[in-house]
């Protein structure tokens, strides 16, 4: 696929306090990219550059290989679905959502068809005469999403677009929104910090923390392979420990040395190690590698959420058996399910 | 019960008499505006004479045309810059925002008596002559920071990812101004017209010092002719009541209009 868009060691700071340090990333075309990452760690910031609201201290923004950076917003090929909607409140769904292409002189029929069309597509047809103001949080943000659709721009920025709904149509908006971007075929940059929203919708993930980007990569990538302790702790629940890299293919934490898949590292290097909580197995006990008493099981839907005790911390297992409480019992895990980290900061 | 009763009794009371005390003279006027006879106190019969003798008299007749012209292009004047003046603070830093806004209150608070002798001197000191144009002037002046004070909270309540979102779209900048900014902010630039308005109609003090070469508005007439008590004053006086109490009733029940409006949408 081709690059579209590329940011080049963006920097941006507010006030003396540095929002962005240094961002490099590239998107391509048809592209669904997820910024993730906690409140405050600099995903709108990002947008906002992009959309050309605000410009960065340093670096560049090339789309389709030209500089940007001076390109004022009304001339970008980019829309945006705004965080708070940002919906013209004297206007009703209808001009809300004609607003571009009446800017784009269109003929009166063009602009009719092609609204209703958007309206059908997020689910408000008979909407049109209604005054924005009047809609709920869930109508309000499908109509900013259909207002930044109609123009059919070749990038759709989305900030936290579902962030209002219930976890029901959360769920459907997001097939709808997946579906929409499969077919109309743009690329969409999409910002959530809910990670499973994350994990469902996109091709590539970038987990950002504190204006740094901290892993670029696949979904499953994300979640299999975490570069740091911080990816593996903000992408599902995770079991983290602190360990020393022995040898290649050996690793020992816990007092125990532990057979593994992870090889290339210096030898008696401290590092992070996480044990996702699915890939623990509660056996007898004498059949585990790690031996400890069941604290807590807490019944989540699918699968329960255990805890079990051992001398040395506590491990969060799901499994979808029932356990009993207060029993002692062992863990069992493959080498392959041991995933093996660099500290933050010595690689 | 009892007690409760004489105390809404005394209040409602006091609520008559505070009130024909502020109305009651303006009532007196306008009734004796229809009277027959020349005197102000003693009702003699029915008759529009006065409003007659007012609309023959050419001084009085010009004095209101000029009234009203200024009024309303002094109006429209401080109305457009006024609210690209308030567009102009709520975009800017802190630092200058606070400082334009107290130089902007100062003619507010300012006694208008000391503003008028400023205006006075400085054209005088220019040499430019007095007259219609310095009137004009004048009124522009000072209404001009009413409608900024009256624009100014409707911007800052104003969601700054709206303007965004215009640009977004694909809006130049003074499209975005004119197409979203302006309508959002539409009832404060309403409610700033009307008080530049009401301001420039029955402005006297100011007027007074800067005008001159025989151009008058309303109130300078007025004054000129007090000495001499007429009752075309009564007419004339009444005529402005009914103006400007139309004017406050449209200031006042803006709001509720317009509000009625989007319940009924609804
Ligand atoms: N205009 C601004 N002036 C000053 N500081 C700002 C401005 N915009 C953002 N910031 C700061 O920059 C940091 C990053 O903000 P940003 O809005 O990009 O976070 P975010 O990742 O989108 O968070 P959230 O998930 O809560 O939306 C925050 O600490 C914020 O306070
Ligand atoms: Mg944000």
């Amino acid at each position: 696929m081709r690059k579209l868009i590329e940011f080049q060691n963006i920097v941006k700071s507010f006030n003396d306090s540095l929002v962005l340090k240094g961002i490099n990333l590239s998107i391509h075309e048809n592209e669904f990219v997820t910024l993730l990452g906690p409140s405050g760690c600099g995903k709108t910031t990002l947008l906002r550059i992009l959309g050309g609201f605000i410009s960065q201290n340093e670096g560049h923004v090339y789309f389709d290989d030209i500089e940007i950076s001076n390109v004022p917003p009304y001339k970008r090929e980019i829309n945006t679905v705004f965080q708070r909607y940002a919906l013209f409140p004297h206007m009703n769904v209808f001009d809300n959502v004609a607003f571009g292409l009446r800017i784009k002189k269109q003929d009166k029929n063009t602009i009719e068809q092609k609204v209703k069309k958007m309206l059908k597509l997020v689910n408000l047809e008979g909407y049109e005469d209604r005054p924005v103001t009047l809609l709920s949080g869930g109508q309000q943000q499908r109509v900013a999403i259909a207002r930044a659709l109609v123009n059919e721009p070749m990038v759709l920025l989305l900030d936290e677009p579902l962030g209002a709904l219930d976890l029901k149509l959360r769920k459907e908006m997001q097939i709808e929104l997946k579906k929409i971007q499969q077919e109309v075929g743009i690329t969409f940059i999409y910002v959530t910090h809910d990670q499973e929203e994350a994990l469902t919708m996109s091709d590539t993930i970038v987990v950002m923390n504190a204006g740094e980007i901290q892993q670029i990569g696949t979904p499953t990538d994300i979640y299999n392979e975490p570069e740091n302790r911080f990816v593996a702790d903000f992408i599902g629940e995770s079991n983290i420990l602190e360990g020393v890299m022995l040898e290649d293919y050996k690793v020992k934490f816990d007092d125990q040395v532990f057979e593994c898949i992870d090889y290339g590292f210096e030898d008696n290097l401290e590092v992070d190690i996480v044990l996702r909580p699915e890939d623990i197995d509660i056996v007898p006990i004498e059949m585990g590698r790690i031996k400890g008493v069941i604290k807590s099981s807490l019944f989540k839907g699918v699968h329960f959420e255990v805890v079990v005790e051992t001398p040395y911390r506590e491990w969060i297992i799901h499994t979808t058996d029932k356990v009993e409480v207060d029993k002692e019992v062992g863990l069992h895990f493959f080498p392959e399910d041991i995933h093996i980290m660099y500290k933050m900061g010595t690689y | 019960m009892v007690g409760l009763k004489k105390h809404n009794f005394t209040k409602f009371f006091i609520l008559i008499g505070v009130l024909s005390f502020f109305y009651l003279p303006i009532l007196s006027l306008m009734i004796f505006s229809f009277n027959d006879s020349r005197s102000l106190t003693s009702w003699s019969g029915f008759s529009l004479q006065w409003y007659q003798a007012l609309f023959e008299n050419r001084e009085m007749m010009t004095a209101i045309t000029t009234t009203i012209t200024i009024a309303l292009v002094s109006t429209f004047v401080a109305t457009v810059m006024g609210t690209l003046a308030a567009i102009g603070i709520s975009k800017s830093r802190r630092l200058i925002k606070e400082l334009v806004l107290s130089v902007n209150n100062f003619p507010i608070l300012n006694p208008e008596i000391v503003t008028a002798i400023g205006l006075m001197l400085l054209y005088s000191s220019l040499n430019i002559e007095k007259g219609f144009m310095t009137m004009l002037l004048a009124h522009i002046i000072f209404s001009t920071p009413y409608v900024i004070l009256s624009v100014l909270p409707r911007l800052r309540r104003l969601d700054p990812d709206i303007a965004e979102a215009a640009l977004d779209l694909g809006a130049t900048p003074l499209q975005a101004l004119w197409k979203v900014i302006v309508p959002m902010i539409t009832p404060g630039i309403i409610s700033g017209a009307l008080i530049a308005f009401t301001m420039s109609f029955d402005d006297f003090v100011i007027s007074y010092f800067v005008s001159g070469n025989g151009v008058k508005n309303i109130s300078i007439l007025v004054y000129t002719m007090s000495k001499r008590i007429n009752p075309t004053i009564n007419a004339l006086s009444t005529i402005l009541v009914v103006i400007i109490t139309i004017v406050l009733l449209v200031v006042n029940l803006y709001p509720y209009i317009t509000k009625k409006e989007i319940k009924e949408a609804e």
